[in-house]
């Protein structure tokens, strides 16, 4: 399929050749099939306009200011979440929709979908479906709890997940309060990241082997995944897992907290790990009584201390400015930094914008806006968050033209009758 | 679950170098569960993550951190002081069959070894090289001290976790980092991510990379809708209980129950929770009127106050049954609600026994097992990713892999008495 101009690069992709057909929805799916436009492949997100296929994030605060307000183009989110791959509309409740998109399979190397369980074989376009039709397809089924398994038809979003797999729980400060969890839905970036990872994995294994795969990817035991020492910790000491804050119960470091500074909801972290450092902390403070004590002087001192020290750390940060505390600290090699706020990160980052976290990418309704980049640098691979088409997401639909006529051939007067049968 | 992992094999053959500290660690598990061997390269005092807890053992014993454990799984260890001159040519004999090297830690102690790796990668060229540094090799914060905390804040995860707000609009309660270790877990996913790009891209072009990781960016890209909020609408979200954060107050998710613990319970004010609900409490024989005439009259005339109403039948709900009771009841009712678990009481939940979430992993340590989770999917009935060993002692791998990469038994005695290894 044709690529922006602007969007070549010189070398090949480390994607190049890979065309993944995307049925995913709001943030998990769609997360997986961006690191793969990041990387190269040609992702064409395949919706539609009823509620079971349209993705809702096209709906969702924040929209970008101006136009219609109904449209389905606005959200930022969805620009974010959704950029570099194309897009087009297919009605899968018809069977001739559903002829359409096993003629794409045929053409697909990978195939994405984060449907509520069971939509897809109620489709009949099932993994045994598809693999018939391409035996070298990768077949990436997101859910909540996993397809196999004895809660295949439950249902779940990232907070669902987070909950069930113990990662609400364990955030926050100890009881009797109660957990703080996560303040946005963490697993469906993470379940994404899994998604990306087990997809490019089995693209590995194609090349070795030339066979396809399914991979039932579960939001619930990614959580499982990046749950720390948790549950190994619970087999030894049959307790059950604790809350500790912002504080490393696994060391004695401390203090390692975050500490209000001046201004209204202002904060600045430190996390002090060795004695030396702790010293340091103490003359940054300009040496005050307290600090000196007895009981602070040690790391297991400060960490018997640790609530009382906490509450001195805060009458001193009170004062502070948050930026130039953070300064100071640093200038003494103290483990420190500021509560980023969104507005930080974007108007007093410095390293952000200096190594370009923010790339300005076209979009075809809403014009030019920053997306978040892939947070690396490549020394050989071309790898851009505006994918082959050097834009950000695409509009409902926008590629109907260009991705049946390059993807399956068809006529523009083929395209036109499925318009009006209300197909595509 | 007795068929081998689907991936797990994958990267069978692949030769993974690990380096540096505990901020790449999770690299090299993840790489280790698609069949990678990873060698880890220690200091002869072992990494750092030997010195976290919690311990095995009642008294701190390198051999037996959880940290290590978990994060070191299916390694193996070569102790070797990296940073010592006479250790290069032992480096350079690894390098020249090894596929990945990662490394991690304060950029100017990353960037030293790079010097040497960049040499191996011209002997090798290969070699796929992975940095995992705060900030990344380069920029105006490149050397600030960080840890997982100090990341969390400045990557802006801690801005959106927390408390509610006082009712005046101020907080009492400060900013939280999820534990533990998720900047170094998102870090490390998109290494992964990376490096496996860069191994298909190693296919395409008989070439290797350098990677650059920051783990400042790669956490400041998972905050969902914080930026995107700020960048389109110049608004800010703010920190709320158990639930996303937001520009403006939302209500709460979570709900005390029978057994004293929480269950998330969403209410979206949909079609489904106003039919659910009531039937609901109908069967847990609890009365309610929201059935009623007077409570229809009530959702037209006046609907913050109904929602006040349902929200509190909800409450009395949710506290007649334990939490895994209403979870459970909820989800046969097609409600998104779910128990706030501990980690652990998922290992005996038929659903992940069944899935093989968990591995068991022998630890002569202690004489027993451990289950460890190790797979976050399945390929229909069984786990693709798991490991083939336990994490290693230290250096207990050295000898071995020292040989295979052709050193001679004069040259491994040389740098046992130089103290290298």
């Amino acid at each position: 399929m044709a690529q922006s101009e602007s969007a070549k690069p010189t070398k090949r992709r480390p994607l190049e050749g890979v065309r993944v057909i995307d049925l995913t929805k709001i943030v998990a799916g769609p997360n997986a099939t961006r690191m793969l436009a990041t990387m190269g492949a040609e992702v064409i997100r395949v919706e539609w306009h009823d509620q079971r296929a349209l993705d809702l994030l096209r709906g969702v605060q924040p929209k970008a200011p101006g136009g219609e307000p109904d449209s389905l183009n606005r959200s930022g989110l969805f620009n974010n979440i959704n950029p570099g791959k194309y897009g087009v509309t297919l009605n899968m409740s018809l069977p001739q929709g559903r002829d359409l998109f096993k003629r794409f399979i045929a053409k697909a190397s990978v195939v994405c979908e984060n449907y509520s369980p069971g939509q897809m074989d109620r489709w009949e376009l099932g993994y045994d479906v598809l693999r018939q039709i391409n035996p070298e397809l990768i077949y990436l089924q997101i859910s909540g709890m996993g397809k196999s398994g004895t809660y295949n038809d439950y249902l779940s979003v990232g907070p669902t997940a987070q909950a069930l797999s113990g990662l609400t729980h364990m955030s926050g400060l100890p009881e009797p309060m109660q957990p703080a969890g996560w303040g946005y839905s963490y697993l469906d970036h993470s379940t994404g990241y899994y998604g990306a990872m087990h997809v490019l994995m089995a693209l590995v294994n194609r090349r070795k082997t030339g066979r396809g795969c399914y991979i039932d990817l579960s939001q619930a035991e990614t959580g499982l995944m990046v749950s720390g020492t948790a549950t190994l910790e619970a087999q030894l000491t049959g307790q059950a897992t604790q809350r500790h804050g912002n504080r490393m119960p696994a060391a004695d470091w401390a203090p390692h907290g975050a500490y209000a500074c001046q201004g209204t909801d202002e904060w600045i972290t430190i996390a002090v790990q060795t004695d030396e450092q702790w010293q340091a902390v103490v003359a940054v403070m300009g040496s005050p009584d307290w600090a000196g004590a007895g009981r602070f002087q040690t790391a297991a001192g400060r960490k018997a201390n640790e609530d009382a020290l906490d509450a001195l750390m805060a009458e001193f940060t009170k004062n502070e400015e948050r930026y130039e505390l953070m300064g100071r600290l640093q200038k003494h090699g103290i483990p420190s930094g500021v509560v980023q706020k969104s507005i930080d990160r974007i108007t007093r980052d410095p390293q952000l914008k200096e190594r370009g976290a923010f790339v300005p990418f076209p979009h075809s309704e809403i014009g030019t806006w920053p997306i978040e980049d892939f947070p690396a640098k490549f020394q050989n691979m071309p790898v851009s968050v505006g994918g082959l088409p050097g834009r950000g997401a695409p509009c409902m639909g926008e590629d109907n033209d260009v991705v049946y006529r390059d993807v399956l051939g068809l006529s523009v007067e083929d395209i036109a009758q499925l318009r009006e049968d209300w197909i595509i | 679950m007795n068929t081998p992992a689907a991936l797990s094999g994958v990267l069978e053959g692949t030769l993974v170098i690990e380096s540096g500290d505990e901020r790449g660690e999770f690299a090299g598990v993840l790489l280790a569960s698609f069949g990678a061997e990873v060698i880890k390269l220690e200091g002869r005092q072992g990494s750092n993550s030997r010195r976290l807890g919690p311990f095995a053992s009642p008294q701190p014993d390198p051999e037996q951190s959880l940290c290590f454990w978990r994060y070191n799984l299916g390694k193996k260890s070569v102790s070797l002081e990296v940073d010592h001159p006479s250790a290069q040519g032992a480096l350079e004999r690894l390098a020249q069959r090894a596929d990945v090297i990662i490394d991690s830690g304060e950029a100017n102690d990353v960037e030293r070894r790079l010097t040497l790796y960049r040499k191996m990668q011209a002997a090798n060229p290969r070699l796929i090289i992975c940095t995992i540094t705060p900030f990344g090799l380069d920029g105006p914060y490149r050397d600030l001290k960080m840890t997982d905390l100090t990341q969390l804040a400045m990557g802006g995860v801690m801005a959106s976790c927390g408390y509610d707000p006082q009712s005046d609009g101020t907080y009492d309660t400060p900013p939280i980092a999820p534990g533990m270790w998720q900047a170094y877990h998102i870090a490390c996913e998109h290494a992964v991510i990376a490096l496996a790009a860069a191994l298909n891209f190693r296919e395409l072009t008989d070439e290797g990379d350098c990677i650059d990781v920051s783990i400042h960016e790669a956490v400041s890209t998972c905050t969902e809708v914080a930026l995107p909020y700020y960048i389109y609408n110049e608004a800010v979200v703010r920190r709320q209980t158990g639930r996303h954060a937001g520009t403006g107050r939302t209500p709460p998710w979570l709900r005390r129950t029978k057994d004293n613990r929480y269950v998330k319970a969403f209410l979206f004010w949909a079609g489904r929770e106003l039919r659910a609900i009531p039937e609901m409490l109908n069967e847990a024989g609890l009365e309610h009127d929201l059935d009623s005439d007077a409570y229809r009259e009530l959702a037209k005339s006046s609907p913050a106050d109904a929602q006040k109403h349902f929200s509190a039948a909800v409450d009395k709900l949710v506290a007649s049954m334990t939490a895994e009771e209403v979870y459970h009841k909820a989800q046969a009712k097609g409600l998104l609600w779910a128990s706030v678990r501990y980690p652990e009481e998922n290992m005996d939940d038929p659903h992940y026994q069944a899935r093989g979430t968990f591995q068991a992993i022998n630890q002569p340590e202690i004489g027993r097992e451990l289950s460890y989770p190790v797979s976050a999917a399945t390929d229909g009935k069984n786990r693709v990713t798991d490991f083939k060993r336990g994490a290693p002692h230290l250096g207990e791998h050295t000898r071995e892999v020292l040989e295979q990469a052709g050193l001679s038994e004069g040259e491994i005695r040389a740098l046992d008495i130089e103290g290298i290894i």
